[in-house]
């Protein structure tokens, strides 16, 4: 009797955050009309797609156990960055890619001070997100950038391959890279023994503030690719473009932290997380449930989800 | 009058036994110290009569009641403990740090004045002199550790435990300290003083009683009682085969260090060497400097001077990686914070120091990492339910197997081992020295920190003692225990 229980409680523990969404999934097929049909389904997953690509680099901070709250500023500034440089006429795989230079910078930046000076990565990253809303109004005297995108541009946001969204087979791609990155590649293991343990890491010889500065500027790349993206979607960028994924980035990776008993941040989890926030954005929006509702709920799936996580560390610590 | 006695006292841990039905009392008014070998069950005593462990066979009683701590707390109205380590606000100031948790409030407003007032008109009754407006962390040693006193008392404790209270303090702070705790017992407190200075045990004790292995061996009267006696007595005699001792041909000197100073740390002038093929014991009590020794040198800290030779060759280190690749590696002390990735799991932590060797275009090879994990798993005899096993969940002796087993792959010239030993059973104990002499068979060095006199004694081809971040000295067997013991220790006023 004691057993089962105990194995209850352990497949709880692994698969809550799985079994959660199941049920709300379920929920919303019940009493949701419209909520599953391809179509809808295909939404959400496009829905998402920008909120994954961008939490899947904030992930990577996670990881190594620091703190970036520069994503959402690095991503609107890269999509005015790159529309300007498109508006410009410029070649869009060389906007791209300066884009993401400038993108990537941001976190560099970041990563040299958190490692080398000693300051913490969230008052770093809350520094270095302001400079880059400085940046954005410098550029666009705070108003938004429309005019002809080429075709090329736009269809890495609004094109598709078949039923299939190009975004949503851009994230795929990216959660695979993501995945393989950090659990078959010996960068992304030592990003975890980084953020596990940084004392015993650098004590077995591995140079922990390179994977420092490596985490956060993965992150800012996810965002300036995030940012990109959205442009391209849009076919036009605002100054707060992508202020909108701040709150539900934290909430898909520290939803994901709970997913498979991990209790650390992890790209697949990260997914889940991001899922579980779109149906319900989705489910609610289509219940017709007023957008307070959406945030409360959210606010409240975080609490439970962080709280599990806690409990689970708690309970390993008494064994 | 007895004011607490302890009833076959016992606290056993998974694989040790920490206490073993311990009777033992404290009269009232007296000054009772208590001595014995690092693991003699000395601080277990201690964190039970504190509160912070439960006994787990036996009971004790105070003034012939039978009491049950569950937190400190409940025991700091009967029980003081001025701990090593001093449990300060450092941002607080001092009447701030005496009234924490106590403080005086008026409709929810602190009484500052009031508290202050109170404060001075406390530590005039034990003729004490602390600067209530500082901060702690801007007082000095001596005024810390008055504070700290001042506060234990302040909970009106009938008795007061003082664990090792003159490691932080100089000669003069020390005298005020003993004076200090003379006058507590004329005020009739009584007290259990813990300390590695057996001079001091000697000058400031009515009764002494002497632990080995988590038994009292002997309370005594303090009367005519010499050093050496209780020295004799805190030795204990261990079986031999628990100490394997590997017949190695000692080679030549492969690692020498010459008058290395270390300012930072307070490294003084350090001078060793080590020999292919030789354990090299490292004796001292904690603060004198061998793992600050180690620390440095493994760390790459910059020197303030001296120079240091490996294998031939001038050995600068810019980082532990540095030193890695150089051949020299260190298992740290604290295991679980500098050794591990605990939530990590055993395979991740066996192949972390090895996997740029196991990888290919960036890509971690599975299977030859399993096949390296696994040949480690059975060549340190890790006990493990599979190799994906979260290292927190293993017993400390396979901890710190797998803390030892992630450097096999790594052929280094130079092992250190600082406290490998530490809190873990018996059995593993023989198998980690059985690691070492593996390592020394190979004609590498041992590198041998460690607080158990018998083991260094035991393993050791040679043994440095460190005192005051210097060598105070070097010895070869036929050891003298009684020597090393002095040398360690060594009367803090005589020299």
């Amino acid at each position: 009797m004691i057993d089962k229980k105990f194995n209850f409680q352990q497949l709880m523990t692994k698969f809550g955050t799985l079994l959660a969404l199941a049920l709300i999934f379920i929920f919303f097929s019940v009493f949701v009309q419209g909520f599953v049909n391809p179509r809808n389904l295909i939404n959400i997953i496009r829905q998402i797609a920008l909120l994954t690509i961008i939490a899947e680099g904030f992930t990577m901070c996670l990881i190594v156990d620091e703190l970036d709250l520069s994503f959402a500023n690095v991503a609107s500034l890269t999509g005015v960055i790159v529309a300007g440089f498109i508006f410009s006429g410029m070649n869009p795989f060389l906007a791209i890619i300066i884009t993401l230079l400038i993108g990537g910078s941001f976190g560099f930046g970041a990563g040299l001070l958190v490692a080398k000076v000693g300051i913490p990565s969230l008052i770093t990253t809350l520094a270095t997100g302001i400079i880059a809303t400085g940046f954005i109004y410098a550029y666009t005297k705070g108003v938004s950038l429309y005019g002809e995108m080429p075709e090329s541009f736009l269809a890495l946001g609004r094109g598709s391959v078949g039923p299939i969204p190009s975004l949503v087979i851009i994230m795929a791609i990216i959660i695979i890279v993501a995945h393989l990155f950090v659990n078959n590649m010996k960068i992304g293991k030592y990003l975890q023994a980084t953020g596990s343990n940084k004392i015993a890491t650098k004590l077995a010889g591995i140079n922990t503030d390179k994977y420092i500065i490596i985490a956060l500027t993965l992150s800012s790349l996810g965002a300036a690719f995030t940012g990109i993206l959205l442009t391209s979607k849009l076919g036009a960028a605002n100054p707060e473009g992508a202020s909108g994924f701040m709150m539900d980035t934290f909430a898909a990776a520290l939803l994901g932290m709970t997913v498979l008993n991990k209790g650390r941040g992890n790209p697949f989890g990260t997914f889940i997380g991001a899922l579980m926030i779109g149906i319900l954005n989705n489910g609610m929006t289509l219940a017709g449930a007023p957008y307070y509702m959406q945030d409360i709920t959210k606010g409240a799936i975080i609490i439970l989800s962080v709280t599990i996580t806690s409990l689970q560390a708690k309970r390993l610590e008494a064994k | 009058m007895k004011t607490l006695e302890t009833q076959e006292l016992t606290k056993e841990f998974p694989g040790v036994v920490a206490l073993d039905s311990v009777d033992f009392n404290l009269e009232q008014g007296e000054i009772h110290s208590l001595v014995g070998e690092n693991g003699a069950g000395k601080s277990t005593l201690v964190k039970i009569l504190a509160g912070v462990y439960k006994p787990t066979g036996g009971s004790f009683t105070l003034d012939g009641k039978t009491m049950h701590f569950h937190s400190p707390k409940d025991s700091a109205e009967y029980i003081g403990v001025v701990h090593q380590e001093r449990e300060l606000v450092p941002h607080f100031s001092g009447y701030q740090n005496l009234f924490l948790g106590l403080e005086e409030t008026k409709a929810g407003f602190l009484q500052k004045k009031t508290m202050v007032e109170k404060s001075k008109e406390f530590m005039k009754k034990y003729n004490l002199e602390v600067d209530f407006s500082q901060p702690a962390n801007k007082m000095g040693s001596a005024q810390q550790e008055m504070l700290t006193i001042l506060k234990v008392l302040f909970r009106n404790p009938k008795i007061v435990i003082f664990d090792e209270p003159t490691a932080p303090l100089n000669i003069e702070e020390s005298e005020i300290l003993f004076k200090l705790i003379h006058d507590l017992k004329s005020q009739g407190l009584t007290i259990l003083y813990i300390t590695h200075h057996l001079s001091e045990v000697l000058d400031l004790s009515d009764r002494i009683t002497v632990l080995r292995n988590g038994k009292v061996v002997k309370t005594m009267e303090n009367k005519g009682v010499k050093e050496n006696e209780l020295i004799t007595l805190m030795i204990s005699k261990k079986l031999e085969n628990q100490y394997p001792k590997y017949d190695v041909d000692i080679g030549e000197e492969i690692f020498s260090v010459s008058n290395f100073s270390h300012n930072k740390s307070g490294l003084k002038n350090v001078s060793f060497s080590i020999k292919s093929g030789e354990i090299v014991g490292f004796a001292g009590l904690e603060g004198s400097g061998r793992s600050e020794l180690a620390f440095s040198i493994f760390s790459g800290k910059k020197k303030d001077g001296g120079e240091i030779m490996l294998k031939g060759n001038s050995f600068v280190s810019k980082s532990p990686g540095d030193s890695i690749e150089k051949g020299l590696v260190m298992i740290p002390e604290k295991r679980r914070e500098e050794g591990l990735l605990v939530q990590m799991t055993v395979k991740e932590n066996l192949s972390l120091v090895h996997l740029g060797k196991l990888t290919k275009f960036g890509f971690i090879m599975n299977n030859q990492v399993r096949k390296f994990v696994n040949k480690a798993i059975s060549k340190f005899s890790i006990q493990v339910s599979s190799p994906l096993q979260v290292v927190r969940t293993l017993s400390g002796g396979n901890q710190q197997k797998v803390s030892v087993g992630k450097w096999m792959g790594e052929n280094a010239y130079i092992w250190i081992f600082n406290e490998p030993t530490q809190g873990i059973d018996v059995d593993a104990k023989t198998e980690i020295y059985k690691i070492m002499g593996d390592i020394a068979k190979k004609g590498s060095g041992v590198w041998f920190i460690s607080s158990d006199l018998r083991e260094l004694i035991a393993i050791s081809d040679r043994i440095y003692v460190m005192k005051n971040f210097e060598i105070a000295g070097e010895f070869t067997p036929p050891y003298n225990d009684e020597e090393i013991l002095t040398a360690m220790l060594g009367g803090k006023y005589s020299d």
